[in-house]
């Protein structure tokens, strides 16, 4: 899966996993997941969590890290792509 | 303790209607869903996503009673549910079994548990009042109306939401079908709030004098509480107008209503509210709002009662069912 595809992959799947009434056209992958943007919130970064680990195989390794890289789908996707096992790179 | 506003999501048109059920259904088939509103119109877009069915009807139910009330801030919020969050539970077991307990997402866990519906309604209100939920299978609904008695007696100028709601899933009905609960009849399901006070509104519905809940009771200990109830208001059993019954013809629990409907009230023209709603352990709400509405309205949907009363004063609402649960809830014209 290339980086774009990814992308169009985690906008799926956030819709599906945190039942978003928006169409993966209507998000802006550089936009801001929480707060302004998509309006995410405290329990939606829990369940960001349980879907890297589940869909994509990656854990985030440090807790400290979850701002930065649940700021937007881009920043989730480059995270995916830095930490993805060799076999699937 | 008075009724001074209602509403209902059932599988009938009941929701914010004009006219009171005046194109109401006989229901079919096995199962019976509700006709739910459009919520994005009583609840914010944002917050329906994480919503189950269940805390959606509970939620639209509350919020309308309310508003019919002009109440913004209830002094307490209770809730009946025989089943809770079923949706919401379903998933979260799925998910429990299939990942083998690892890497569950929190929102059905959140979800799944019993006071959701009134946990939820006191978050969009912002209100740190009173908020109890009863799971007593057929006995929550009234235990919550108890509750709300004693508060009053309490607190005589609270406003109480009180209500109950219980969802139909396919989890629930595939297990709850092998016990034949359904098999004269479809399953249902249903979202009822009220909120009542100790003294009547000028739309009140209807005053709720009374309600008796026994467990396996003898004909005797049915007989002796029946005329206890009507004993506190000063009535004779030739005085109930209607019975609003929770029987149906063929049902498992038919034999269960023999005493009070075949015996002690025989002659008293009866409404089986379960034809409208289905069959579910919180019904009785929908029987109570069916008794409130028919007695603020004087009027009863053609059709619904073969017999219908001259007089509508004084209500019944009785519940029986396989497991024992009986309740008399007696209802008055304001």
């Amino acid at each position: 899966m290339n980086r774009e595809q990814l992308v169009e992959d985690l906008k799926q799947q956030i819709i599906e996993q945190l039942n978003l009434q928006v169409k993966p056209e209507e998000i802006v992958a550089g936009d801001p997941l929480f707060n302004e943007g998509l309006g995410l919130d405290s329990i939606d970064a829990l369940e960001l969590i349980v879907l890297m680990q589940q869909k994509y195989r990656i854990k985030l390794a440090n807790a400290e890290e979850g701002p930065k890289v649940f700021q937007s789908i881009d920043t989730m996707a480059d995270y995916i792509i830095a930490h993805q096992p060799a076999a699937n790179k | 303790m008075y009724i001074n506003a209602a509403s209902a999501i059932s599988p009938q048109l009941s929701f914010r209607q004009a006219s009171f059920l005046q194109d109401w259904r006989l229901l079919t088939g096995h199962r019976a869903a509700c006709v739910e509103p459009a919520y994005a119109d009583i609840i914010e877009p944002k917050l329906i996503r994480r919503m189950s069915r269940i805390i959606r009807m509970g939620v639209a139910t509350a919020m309308d009673t309310l508003q019919q009330a002009g109440c913004t801030n209830p002094d307490a919020i209770i809730t009946g549910t025989a089943y809770g969050c079923l949706e919401d539970t379903g998933i979260f077991l799925k998910r429990m079994v299939e990942n083998q307990e690892e890497m569950l997402t929190p929102t059905a866990f959140i979800q799944s548990t019993h006071n959701t519906v009134g946990a939820q309604v006191a978050l969009l209100l912002k209100c740190h009042s009173y908020n109890n939920t009863f799971v007593q299978r057929s006995h929550s609904f009234e235990s919550s109306l108890l509750d709300a008695d004693m508060f009053l007696k309490e607190n005589p100028g609270a406003k109480i939401l009180v209500g109950a709601a219980d969802e139909l899933t396919d989890y629930s009905y595939t297990i709850l079908e092998r016990f034949g609960l359904f098999r004269s009849h479809p399953a249902g399901e249903g979202a009822c709030y009220f909120v009542v006070g100790s003294e009547p509104d000028a739309g009140a519905f209807a005053r709720v004098n009374g309600v008796r809940t026994l467990f396996r009771p003898t004909p005797g200990k049915l007989e002796d509480a029946l005329a206890a109830l009507l004993a506190e208001n000063g009535l004779f059993a030739g005085e109930i107008d209607l019975v609003l019954s929770g029987n149906l013809p063929g049902a498992a629990a038919a034999r269960q209503y023999e005493v009070i409907e075949n015996q002690l009230l025989a002659s008293v023209p009866k409404i089986y509210f379960k034809l409208l709603c289905g069959e579910y352990p919180t019904a009785t709400s929908f029987g109570t709002w069916l008794g409130a509405t028919i007695l603020k309205s004087q009027a009863i949907p053609a059709g619904l009662c073969d017999a219908p009363p001259t007089l509508m004063r004084h209500f019944l609402v009785y519940l029986a069912d396989t497991a024992g649960y009986h309740s008399l809830t007696l209802l008055t014209k304001c």
